[in-house]
């Protein structure tokens, strides 16, 4: 269903518009959130939740047929701002309209319990996703295969290594052929040999009828595969543009920000 | 680009208090149906994944805890017969199934953390899936109770079919505490640690390890602030003594199970939007 509906974009067309988007919510201070230390605090107008603004402001079109790199540091929004373009998280101001179906396999996903084997995990995720049964047992082959972790697809996920983790959720993401493909951050973890093989593989994917959001630590990758490059900072865009360009800038950033930030925390 | 003539697929906007659209929420509920089937069927799986016994468990349990229990009324009661037995092993073990949906689903929608903040669904997928785990342990303690029970000699009849809308009664309860809860101890970790007391109290003020004819007129008065108090009632009637249990009882049974499932949505499904930066 996923890539039959994928041949009816045209190159060009849009497939994620995000306008004015802004996030606020409120989190716990507290470590654990407890009713004793609601009761203890009850009266005195202690605050037990804080507002915390994760994106302002962000605009981003990422039309069919392109790739679009997100960098950043950490705690920049990247990954919140994939959340909300998955769905998962409401905005708080603004609009997303998405044209198309998100794989929204941010590589965390998989892997949600660890009591369960790879095959339970990849089942499950995709069921929750809303995937059919057909359509998991028809990609289920391929995602181990590229994932090359051999019997251990059958092994609990609590005895995998990081290595395997991250392998196995990059594989559900490019294997599971959505309209608009998520990748986050899946390529930082593995061995040198899963990194080239996981980027061809995104390369291979760069075709005309699907949209690419790639968000990486990697900016050797995010120059060499990207069309566009968003460059993310305490929540508002910074700069987009042509990749060497933003990532020159961020770079530079980085060096000087590095020094300044150090001021900053005294 | 090109806007015209295509509608979105997906608009996110921010979402005003309440509910969401109702309509929508269900369609992608049930679109997802098997996911439900197919992750209580894991976590039944991987609960006895280690033991000996493996799924036998499910069987070994409840025995156990009636031996424990009976060991328990005979020391203290000073005499038992086969017909409090029974009353005793009927009665446990569908607490028993309340009880266990509540731990369950206290703990699945802060358990399924990795789920919500990386997939999109409708959360009440997982107490939802929490009381389905309780309901399949349950099963086979009936087939348990009737094994005992035919061992005993209790006498059959039809008003025994009675059972049936009681266990529906007490699964719409069930469920719509396991709703209830699983949002709870979304803000209130404490919840799941204060459960375990909770459920004791509730076993001891619900009629198990006694019958309802026991009890002093003064204490029944209050026997309409415990839920389970009709159902059990009900239960004990209808499987142990094979007579038809009184309607009032039932009402009232349904009464308080619709009651928890509809604060019980309510609540979640107003609240399921804030869950991925909560958990």
């Amino acid at each position: 269903m996923q890539s039959a509906s994928s041949s009816q974009h045209k190159p060009g067309d849009l497939a994620v518009s995000v306008q004015h988007l802004g996030l606020t919510y409120t989190t716990t201070i507290d470590r654990r959130p407890t009713l004793k230390a609601r009761l203890r605090t009850l009266g005195r107008g202690t605050k037990h939740t804080r507002i915390v603004r994760a994106l302002d402001d962000v605009m981003l079109d990422v039309p069919y047929g392109s790739v679009l790199g997100v960098v950043g540091a950490n705690g920049a929004g990247k990954s919140t701002l994939m959340r909300v373009i998955s769905g998962i998280l409401p905005p708080s101001q603004g609009r997303v309209e998405v044209y198309g179906k998100v794989s929204t396999l941010l590589a965390l996903g998989v892997g949600f319990n660890p009591a369960l084997s790879g095959r339970e995990n990849v089942q499950l995720g995709g069921l929750a996703a809303g995937m059919s049964r057909k359509e998991i047992e028809a990609h289920f082959e391929e995602i181990a295969d590229f994932a090359e972790l051999g019997d251990a697809i059958e092994a609990p996920m609590r005895t995998y290594s990081s290595g395997m983790f991250a392998r196995l959720g990059f594989s559900v993401a490019v294997t599971v052929r959505p309209d608009i493909l998520i990748v986050d951050e899946a390529l930082s973890t593995g061995d040198a040999k899963f990194k080239e093989k996981s980027l061809n593989k995104i390369k291979e994917l760069r075709s005309d009828a699907r949209a690419l959001i790639l968000v990486s630590h990697g900016l050797g990758t995010i120059r060499g595969v990207c069309n566009e490059v968003a460059w993310l900072h305490k929540g508002t865009l910074i700069q987009r543009g042509e990749p060497n360009e933003v990532v020159d800038a961020y770079e530079k950033f980085l060096k000087v920000g590095k020094s300044a930030a150090i001021n900053e925390d005294v | 680009m090109e806007k015209l003539g295509v509608a979105p697929v997906e608009v996110y906007e921010p979402f005003r208090a309440g509910l969401p659209p109702l309509g929508r929420y269900w369609r992608s509920l049930w679109a997802r149906r098997s996911f439900i089937s197919e992750y209580s069927r894991s976590e039944l799986h991987s609960r006895h994944f280690d033991t000996v016994f493996g799924q036998v468990w499910l069987i070994i349990n409840p025995l156990l805890l009636s031996g424990v229990y009976f060991l328990l009324i005979v020391i203290i009661g000073g005499h038992s017969d086969k017909v409090r037995y029974a009353h005793l092993t009927a009665c446990l073990f569908l607490f028993y199934f309340v009880a266990n949906t509540l731990t369950g689903g206290s703990r699945s929608v802060v358990k399924g953390q990795k789920l919500i903040l990386n997939t999109a669904f409708p959360r009440i997928m997982l107490p939802i899936s929490a009381a389905l785990v309780a309901l399949i342990r349950f099963l086979p303690t009936v087939v348990v109770f009737f094994v005992i029970r035919t061992i005993i000699g209790l006498p059959l009849g039809w008003a025994m079919l009675w059972a049936i809308p009681v266990v529906l009664i007490t699964a719409m309860m069930a469920l719509g505490l396991s709703i209830l809860i699983s949002c709870l101890n979304v803000y209130f970790r404490d919840v799941a640690n204060f459960l375990p007391y909770f459920s004791r109290t509730w076993l001891y003020l619900s009629p198990i390890l006694y019958e309802v004819s026991a009890l002093k007129p003064e204490i029944r008065k209050f026997e309409v602030f415990n839920p389970l108090f009709p159902i059990l009632d009900s239960w004990s009637r209808t499987l142990v003594h094979a007579r038809p249990p009184q309607m009032a009882s039932l009402l009232q049974g349904l009464a308080w199970a619709l009651g928890f499932l509809i604060i019980g949505i309510y609540y979640f499904l107003s609240r399921e939007r804030d869950f991925a930066v909560r958990v």
